[in-house]
């Protein structure tokens, strides 16, 4: 590539000449040549030096010679620099300006090469590997760069106040201006790439060292100590994953993203999961990693098996939808529409058991005792944050919230997602109310069918206490609506403890208890209990809707 | 102490010679300069190249392993993977990021896992199936899609000519 660089250096320098026309004699195309000819010999020490990485036989021979020539290059360089200040103070801006700032550029070059001849011989002359030479050379590299990129800058201002804009100056100041960003970046990574070694990655035990292959995949060779271990499990030489993670943020091995990884106490669980992983996962220490928060429900209800398929019901359904309303739901459950919904049984004192303050949601069109076909699909839950934060640093939190754009969105949608699920939640609690009317007047009048008897087997004001347990455990997406009965009011208030982390849980108002007309006598102790129930939820359903405010502002 | 890079060379070099793989030889072209190596790769049996002998250059940058080595043939090569003059062409020889074709995942990039016989295997691949999809040798995608009776000609004169005859 020696003879691209001279060509571009007598383009430049041609261009250079355009400016100081006047000045054009023998003796400045000598001058010219001569700096030509130096120029070459610069980069012919360049690249010796960098050959004194590449070849395992140096001789003394090699090292006298590559200090000879940068020792005779650095005199030159600011013999000529002199000589041109000197010129330019006596005669004014002549074309020896152009020289002086040529040789100015070439004696950073020679400094440049020398301190790498010196790191490259220190670390020669050494024993064991030097492992912070890398970094020193990048400071070198960034310092050097910004003394080019400022001289560069002061010889176009100098220029254009004197003569004209320097065009032949553009060029190689772009390169200079490219390597100095290049040079920044590299210390920046680098200096990320050592923090995120020293906090978020373990050392190696000497037992994972001693175990097995040890052999460090970037170098090749054995490791002993100064390991590191990522979280996939893969160990390395500190200094090898420190200059790999200067350029990609990866596992060299498995190519693991390792910005975006579990940090290592998490678990990671299959995605579709039965109902029983569900809830594991949400004791789990599931850490939500990888990358923002993704809700991964689109669509997706906790195992919402259809309480009663119709053909359970001896008797026949009439739907009258009736008007929305809409103090319930809201936006963000755009397939979810609410409408009151009296159902009436054909059998004369049946009407006397419509709820009167019940919302019923129900689906144009579709029997609200069936789900609707898109809730089929098995719910994957989203990454559950732990239950205790206190096993986790400052860092880690930060990178599990995350402050981007995309890391809001994420959250928000989350929060939708819930949203939407409560309210799939509700439609069942209301499905299932109407079913417990519909049903207790079926059974006092005839003998039970076996069938409807299974599904539903006490009447409807035995059942009722029961619905908050429901609720609070459809939303964990544990309980399968249709086994019923679970009278125990304990319980339910457990339940609803787990319920106060839930933003979003609005949708609560739509329980709305029917009131029953005519109740048995041990009816008492229930509504009793059933008007705890709601004060409670009522002050959590505030709570909750600060909460979610809070979250979304 | 020589540099990281170098060590890593010579260990690979070192185990080349150590358990040479059927089909292929590599080294430095000169013992003073581990960045450049010379290699001998032998046409795979079965495949219109069977027979042909090809010597490539590879050349290794400063920071090597972390970042891939060039490989570029110094013999005449028709092949959808290799650019006309000689540069192969193959996803194990680029870095995750930069993507010349666009259509390479980067499971099957450079990383430092990756090593100058595991190249030399997926060259020799590349010379038994070539991947049409890659776009280094136009003409020699569509011929080998087109007109596989005339690339193999084609692919029978270079081992010809690989040979000397
Ligand atoms: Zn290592
Ligand atoms: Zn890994």
């Amino acid at each position: 590539h020696l003879i691209e660089r001279s060509w571009y250096a007598v383009t430049e320098t041609c261009l250079a000449f355009t400016v100081f026309r006047e000045d054009f004699s023998p003796r400045f195309v000598a001058m010219f040549t001569f700096l030509l000819f130096l120029k070459c010999f610069h980069w012919l020490g360049e690249d010796r030096v960098d050959f004194m990485e590449r070849s395992p036989i140096i001789t003394w021979v090699f090292h006298l010679r590559v200090a000879a020539l940068l020792m005779f290059l650095g005199i030159i360089d600011a013999f000529f620099i002199n000589h041109a200040y000197y010129s330019t103070i006596t005669k004014g801006a002549t074309v020896q300006l152009v020289f002086g700032f040529e040789y100015a550029i070439l004696l950073i070059v020679v400094v440049n090469v020398f301190l790498k001849y010196v790191l490259h011989t220190i670390d020669l002359q050494s024993e064991n590997p030097w492992d912070n030479k890398a970094v020193y050379l990048l400071y070198t590299e960034l310092f050097l760069g910004f003394f080019k990129v400022i001289l560069y800058m002061a010889f176009m201002a100098v220029m254009i106040k004197v003569h004209t804009f320097p065009l032949f100056a553009i060029r190689p100041m772009y390169l200079t201006m490219r390597a100095f960003k290049k040079a920044l970046n590299d210390v920046i990574m680098s200096r990320r790439a050592i923090r995120n070694m020293n906090t978020l990655y373990p050392n190696a035990t000497p037992e994972e060292l001693s175990s097995g292959d040890n052999v460090c995949i970037i170098c090749r060779e054995e490791m002993v100590s100064a390991c590191k271990k990522l979280p996939c499990g893969h160990i390395f030489h500190t200094n090898c994953l420190r200059s790999w993670f200067q350029r990609q943020q990866s596992c060299p091995t498995c190519r693991m993203d390792i910005l975006r990884a579990p940090i290592p106490t998490g678990q990671q669980q299959g995605q579709q999961t039965p109902q029983q992983q569900q809830q594991q996962q949400q004791q789990a220490n599931m850490m939500p990693g990888q990358g923002p928060m993704m809700p991964q429900f689109p669509g997706g209800f906790p195992m919402f098996i259809p309480p009663m398929v119709p053909g359970q019901f001896p008797m026949q359904q009439q739907q009258q939808p009736s008007t929305t309303q809409p103090a319930s739901s809201t936006t963000a459950t755009p397939t979810t529409s609410t409408s009151t919904q009296p159902t009436a049984v054909p059998g004369g004192a049946a009407t006397t058991y419509t709820m009167p303050g019940s919302t019923m949601a129900g689906f144009p069109g579709i029997s609200p005792y069936m789900m609707p076909p898109m809730f089929s699909p098995p719910f994957t839950p989203p990454p559950m944050p732990p239950a205790n934060f206190a096993g986790m640093n400052d860092e880690e939190l930060r990178a599990m919230e995350g402050i981007e754009r995309s890391h809001v969105e994420a959250r928000v949608q989350c929060l939708r997602s819930i949203h939407t699920l409560l309210d799939a939640a509700m439609i069942q609690i209301q499905q299932y109310y109407s079913l417990m009317s519909t049903m207790g007047p079926q059974a006092n009048m005839y003998p039970a069918p076996a069938s409807a008897s299974a599904s539903a087997p006490a009447p409807g004001v035995g059942t009722t206490p029961a619905e908050p347990t429901k609720q609070s455990d459809s939303v964990k997406g544990e309980t399968q609506a249709a086994t019923s009965e679970k009278p125990s009011s304990l319980q339910s208030d457990e339940d609803l403890s787990d319920l106060e982390g839930a933003v979003g849980f609005t949708p609560v108002e739509e329980v709305i208890i029917p009131e029953y007309h005519d109740e048995p006598v041990d009816e008492i102790d229930h509504q009793e209990i059933r008007r705890r129930r709601i004060e409670r939820l009522e002050s959590e359903t505030n709570l909750a809707a600060l909460d979610k405010e809070s979250e979304t502002k | 102490m020589a540099g990281s890079a170098l060590k890593r060379l010579m260990a690979e070099y070192k185990q080349l010679t150590l358990n040479p793989p059927e089909g292929i030889v590599a080294g430095p072209s000169n013992e003073e300069n581990f960045f450049e190596w010379e290699a001998l790769i032998v046409g795979p049996e079965g495949t219109c190249f069977e027979g042909g002998v090809f010597p490539a250059k590879i050349t290794f940058p400063p920071d090597y392993p972390l970042s891939p080595p060039k490989m570029k043939f110094t013999s005449d090569m028709f092949h959808p993977n290799i650019y006309p003059d000689g540069q192969v062409c193959i996803s194990i020889l680029h870095a995750p990021g930069d993507d010349p074709m666009g259509y390479e995942s980067s499971a099957e990039r450079w990383s430092p896992v990756q090593s100058v016989e595991k190249i030399l295997l997926s060259v020799v691949s590349m010379l038994a199936e070539p991947n049409d999809e890659s776009g280094a040798n136009v003409d020699a995608s569509k011929m080998w899609r087109d007109d596989r009776q005339q690339f193999n000609k084609m692919a029978r004169r270079l081992v010809r000519k690989s040979l000397g005859l």
